[in-house]
């Protein structure tokens, strides 16, 4: 437990032993932040130990695949990148659709360790950069903590970062995504916000828009913090905290981060375009107004100025206000984006973006997901939060929001729980500190605490009294009650820790293209059916072979298989993926011709059917037809694919356009396996109502051992050679199908050497005369 | 490149004399003088002829997956069952790796030709059907009508099947054949007049017959999608010394009369279209490029302009020759063609297009989809990129923001300037505001 560790060392500072000496207090933070950032290390190896060192997942494919073509081919290269193996036909132009932060970080390791003549393989840097940034995140939540509270509360914090589920479910050893590195600069971003809000200086503000420029290169989560530092701002001129010291760093970091972050060619114009960023310049505005209004008021306090002023600030307020709602309606901005509006309504993008929908991560977030990523910390936060408004200064105001938001998207998105998390270490280390701060310092002298030093420095005088009787009338704990509390949070610590480490591994370490199953016996079975199918696609088609699969498995053909993609992970063509789904949804015939459309080779299906695995073609199907209704409504209707009683089956009962679509053939096509009967779907629980059928224009190439993956050959139409007339189109009726050849009834040798028929044919008898038949 | 064309050629060589290799099946050796004249020619123009009876025990088409022979020639409507390995999926298979088939039958050929048949998309009549012309008969016809004679107007519009000079009227006597309307590979080479039907001489007309008027086709033929070509003909009859020798006369009508039939014409040049003497094309070499580029790419940035040459050839007595051709198209194709043009001829069969690529990126491909009756299917496909600008490509300064460049500049300037007012300028208000 090495973090329950650290936590008892955490609060050796308060104990007032090395309260004096400096060198010691650093030694124990040091050590601390050193343990943390190793028991974080650590606890995101799981993966490694239990398979290999190995990139997980789907994203993180091509975050390495174009990790190691920028190591190849350099940087310009990388970022004039045109990919023509991704969106065939469409291309990408992967250096203007990527946030590059994370490749360029990789890179830069990569280099620096590789001109230390440190020979190590660019994968090995991926795999592990997401739990070496860990230990950054702990560090830098640790500088965000004491810049709030106090260094207690910071090493807390920063213990509670390095290990908590929420943040470690994308940061894995192998989860090489954006996220990994996003989280480290989102904190180092807001510490330096506070840092520099605090002490006014434009030397800080400049390094928050670094960090601003580093964290917009990394994650489009970069909005999150384009949005919420104006939120701070605008919230403390509303409170009336207006001071130089916030004029001076917002304006700095505004305009050097708009700037900085319009160099991502991802980004690009986006920052002045878009309504999402809007917010950020309308309360530049507001601050210039404010800014200058105060300063009219400098020049002569004496007038009427405190009504000009307030007036003056609403009228600025609503002038910006319409300016951004005209340029809106005028089309210079862009209007929210779809996925915006999906936070604010859950149901938005059901109905009107099914591709956002279809991805698990942007479901609503369940109550137990709150508590299985966050544990303790999320009962302990609020409490955090309340000393943090209760004690308000400038940078608690921002906590408060940053709390208040994140909570509010975490509970909209799954994915969004990432943004949370670390607030919740912070607070949550924030309420620890406190407590442990009541709870062990019964033997001293009541000492002005760290608290109370902060609110001698920003709050107004006048509060700091009506406060202090409080932590007094507290500190009157009897001795029974001060340790049974002690020792309750010490087990709670070490409980999370404990359900850290089991969360971490047992939920969050599998790389989902290895699969691991257990026996009876408890004996692991390793089902690699994933790199099977890539590796045969790699090894046995043409090298610009197109590979067709529902755009999940698009990144991972691309990286593993090194094959052309229809469509991948990154959805920016709806009407491509589309067409993809219409293409699975539709029936052979019609199938084929979109297929011949756009070039397809392979088609490639998952089919858990076999095993169990439920995240496969067949449970994601109902969504290709959603997606394909979207774009295709006169083609595709949702309502074909269910039964009459709007139920999703695929036993005898489905409906027929279900046992006719072209996912439903390619995932039973000759499936006879998954126990007794025979044919028999354990991830649906149902024998497959359509059986034993043919494929016309599609053959099967490759199944995997497991039937997991499985790869169909798309016909070519010279493969059609002739225009065979089926039986049933025959006008003149033939008195067999085809006269060929049964080599069963007279044996094999002789077959080859039978005598033909023919009609009148003459006999020769000997003896006889020949005589001409007519 | 240079190997390929190397391997090209040796393929070609190869096959050049495997070419002319022909299995003849007969259901009587007599065809073999019935059919002479037919056959000299073959003989005459380099074929080797393998004569065998239908039902021969030792028929075989390949040996260890290698054919024997490049054409087959069926004419035994009398046949039952094939003997040796030859069956109906033999032959299909035959056709399936690019053999050519010449089969014609009779009124009394029996199902393997009608299976045959249906394998290729069209359908023979029934047994002893056979077509009958109550006005188009010759003089020499026994009394059922079938011996009938068809205009050579009746023919295809295609001069590389048919050839250029058909003028004589033609002998058929045999069955009519039906064709599948769906299927666009199969032609109806010769049709039969509006007055024919196709039924059995010897009964009295009951049911509808399958094929009447225009639609009996009696001689069709199939190109496959692999250019194997086969001619089917309804009437054996139509082949023979006797028809290729024997004068024409209608009973009937404009009572047309000729010394000699048109027979022997048209069946040779069935014979040299069948047996894949011409309509052969091919493609020599292809060639894009950058104008003013030497080098041939496969990345092209949009809005370049693109040259795309490619050589086609044509097989012309045995050798092939610049083909010439007005209507070769180009496609530049993403999932829809961007751009299609028609090629410019130049000389040497080389044609060619100069194009703009359009302004959208992508993956595209060079198309050239030459299908004509007769000629085999020309397709050739390039993939090409073309990608966006790079960053180094865009314009680095662009007239309209020179107000900003000045702006800019200016501003650069001022502040340099005014650092050095706020560094040396003394203030003197301070002081007086002392004193």
């Amino acid at each position: 437990m090495p973090s329950a560790a650290t936590e008892n060392k955490a609060n050796v500072p308060k104990k007032g032993i090395f309260n004096n000496t400096t060198g010691f207090s650093t030694l124990i933070t040091v050590t601390v932040l050193s343990l943390a950032w190793l028991a974080g290390f650590a606890s995101r190896l799981f993966a490694v130990i239990r398979f290999e060192s190995i990139i997980h997942e789907f994203d993180p494919w091509f975050n390495y695949r174009s990790t190691a073509y920028m190591v190849q081919h350099g940087f310009y290269n990388f970022l004039n990148w045109f990919d023509e193996r991704a969106w065939y036909p469409l291309g990408r132009i992967v250096g203007g659709t990527v946030y590059p932060g994370l490749m360029i970080t990789s890179g830069t390791i990569h280099w620096i360790l590789h001109t230390l003549n440190i020979p190590i393989h660019i994968r090995d840097i991926c795999v592990f950069l997401a739990p070496v940034f860990s230990g950054l995140t702990a560090i830098a939540t640790y500088l965000l903590t004491s810049e709030l509270w106090s260094r207690g509360a910071g090493l807390f914090a920063a213990c509670f970062i390095a290990i908590i589920p929420g943040y470690s479910s994308r940061s894995v050893a192998g989860s090489y995504d954006n996220e990994g590195i996003a989280i480290f600069a989102l904190q180092f971003t807001y510490y330096l916000w506070l840092k520099s809000i605090k002490s006014g200086s434009i030397f800080w503000s400049i390094c928050t828009a670094l960090s601003y420029f580093y964290m917009v290169s990394a994650w489009g989560g970069y909005v999150f913090i384009i949005n919420l530092i104006p939120l701070h701002v605008f919230v403390l001129l509303i409170m009336g905290r207006f001071s130089q010291r916030l004029f001076v760093s917002y304006s700095v970091f505004y305009i050097v981060g708009l700037l900085l972050s319009m160099q991502i060619p991802f980004v690009g114009f986006q920052p002045i375009r878009t309504s999402e960023h809007m917010a950020a310049s309308g309360v530049f505005a507001l601050l210039m107004a404010i800014g200058a209004l105060k300063y009219l008021h400098s020049l002569n306090p004496k007038g009427q100025w405190k009504q000009l002023l307030i007036l003056g600030g609403l009228v600025a307020a609503v002038t910006v206000f319409l300016a951004v709602v005209l340029l809106t309606y005028m089309g210079i901005i862009a209007p929210w984006s779809g996925r915006f509006y999906s936070l604010w309504d859950t149901g938005y993008a059901k109905i009107h973006i099914p591709i956002i929908a279809s991805v698990s991560e942007h479901q609503p977030t369940t109550w137990s997901s709150f508590f299985f990523d966050l544990h303790v910390l999320v009962c302990t936060f609020p409490v955090g939060l309340w000393y943090c408004i209760k004690n308000v200064n400038d940078e608690r105001v921002f906590v408060a929001l940053y709390a208040l938001s994140a909570v509010y998207f975490a509970g909209v998105m799954v994915r969004l729980m990432l943004t949370l998390t670390p607030v919740v270490c912070v607070l949550a280390g924030i309420a620890f500190s406190i407590l442990l701060d009541l709870v062990l310092r019964e033997d001293e002298t009541p000492a002005p605490t760290q608290e109370s030093d902060d609110k001698n420095l920003y709050d107004k005088a006048g509060k700091l009294k009506k406060r202090t009787p409080e932590p007094v009338g507290e500190t009157g704990l009897g001795m029974n009650v001060r340790s049974g509390t002690l020792i309750a949070f010490m087990i709670l610590l070490m409980l999370f820790s404990v359900h850290c480490t089991w969360a971490t591994s047992n939920a969050y370490s599998s790389p989902s293209i290895v699969l691991a199953s257990y026996g009876n016996d408890g004996s692991r079975k390793i089902l690699d059916d994933f790199r099977e199918a890539y590796g045969w696609l790699s090894q046995n088609t043409a090298e610009d072979a197109r590979v067709m699969s529902w755009w999940d498995y698009g990144y991972q053909i691309a990286g593993m298989g090194n094959r052309t993609t229809l469509v991948d992970n990154n959805t920016w063509n709806n009407s491509h993926i589309a067409l993809v789904g219409k293409a699975m949804a539709s029936n052979e015939t019609a199938a084929y011709n979109i297929m011949t459309m756009l070039d397809v080779d392979y088609v490639l299906v998952i089919f858990g059917g076999a095993i169990g695995y439920s995240g496969d073609d067949i449970n994601k199907f109902i969504w290709m037809v959603r997606i394909a209704e979207g774009e295709h409504p006169k083609d595709i209707h949702e309502a074909d694919y269910f039964t009459e009683r709007g139920e999703y089956r695929i036993d005898s009962e489905a409906s027929k356009t279900m046992l006719n679509s072209l996912m439903y053939k390619l995932s039973y096509y000759r499936y006879d396996s998954g126990g007794s009967p025979p044919g028999f779907d354990r991830t649906r629980g149902a024998l497959p109502g359509l059986r034993g059928f043919k494929l016309t224009y599609l053959e099967e190439a490759y199944t995997t051992e497991h039937w997991l993956v499985r790869i169909y050959r798309v016909k070519k139409p010279d493969e059609f050679n002739r225009p065979r007339l089926p039986l049933a189109k025959r006008t003149i009726q033939t008195s067999n199908v085809m006269s060929k050849k049964l080599a069963v009834d007279i044996g094999h040798m002789t077959s080859k050497r039978r005598k033909g028929a023919l009609k009148n044919k003459p006999i020769l008898v000997k003896g006889k005369k020949v005589t001409k038949l007519d | 490149m240079k190997n390929l064309i190397i391997l090209c050629l040796l393929g070609y060589l190869s096959i050049a004399f495997a070419d002319k290799e022909t299995l003849v099946l007969v259901d009587n050796l007599n065809i073999r003088e019935t059919h002479s004249l037919f056959f000299k020619s073959l003989q005459e123009r380099g074929y080797t002829l393998t004569f065998k009876l239908a039902d021969d025990a030792n028929l075989v088409l390949s040996k260890y997956g290698e054919y024997l022979y490049k054409n087959l020639i069926v004419f035994a409507p009398s046949v039952v069952e094939f003997g040796g390995q030859l069956d109906t999926e033999a032959i299909t298979r035959f056709i399936d790796d690019g053999g050519n088939v010449l089969m014609a039958g009779s009124s009394a050929a029996g199902d393997v030709y009608r299976e045959i048949a249906s394998e290729c998309g069209f359908e023979m009549d029934e047994e002893s059907a056979a077509v009958i012309d109550h006005f188009n008969y010759d003089s020499l016809d026994e009394g059922d009508h079938t011996r009938i004679v068809v205009s050579p107007k009746n023919l295809i519009d295609a001069p590389t099947i048919v050839g250029t000079h058909n003028t004589q009227p033609l002998l058929f006597d045999g069955t009519g054949l039906i064709l599948d309307k769906d299927n666009s590979l199969v032609l109806p080479i010769l049709t039969a007049d509006s007055t024919a039907y196709s039924y059995n001489p010897k009964n009295q007309v009951k049911e509808y017959p399958h094929a009447v008027g225009r639609k009996t086709v009696l001689i069709a033929a199939l190109q496959a999608r692999n250019n194997a070509r086969i001619v089917f003909s309804g009437s054996l009859f139509f082949f023979s010394d006797e028809a290729f020798n024997s004068p024409v006369s209608k009973v009937h009508g404009d009572k047309i009369k000729a010394a000699l039939s048109g027979n022997k014409q048209l069946s040779i040049h069935l014979s040299q279209w069948v047996f894949g003497e011409r309509g052969q094309l091919r493609v020599q070499s292809v060639h894009h490029q950058r104008q003013g580029d030497k080098q041939s790419s496969n990345t092209y940035t949009i809005t370049d302009t693109v040259v795309y040459r490619i050589e086609i050839e044509e097989l012309k007595n045995g050798k092939w020759q610049p083909f010439e051709a007005n209507d070769v198209q180009l496609e530049f194709v993403r999932i829809d063609p961007f751009i299609r043009t028609t090629l410019q001829k130049k000389p040497n069969g080389i044609y060619e297009a100069i194009f703009k690529v359009p302004d959208v990126w992508g993956v595209y491909q060079f198309k050239v989809d030459y299908d004509r009756v007769g000629y085999t299917r020309l397709y050739h496909s390039t993939q090409v990129s073309v990608r966006p600008l790079q960053h180094t490509q865009y314009e680095r300064f662009i007239p309209s923001a020179y107000p900003y460049y000045v702006s800019a500049f200016s501003m650069m300037i001022g502040v340099f300037l005014f650092s050095f007012v706020f560094l040396y300028y003394k203030e003197d208000s301070p002081k007086s505001k002392a004193e």
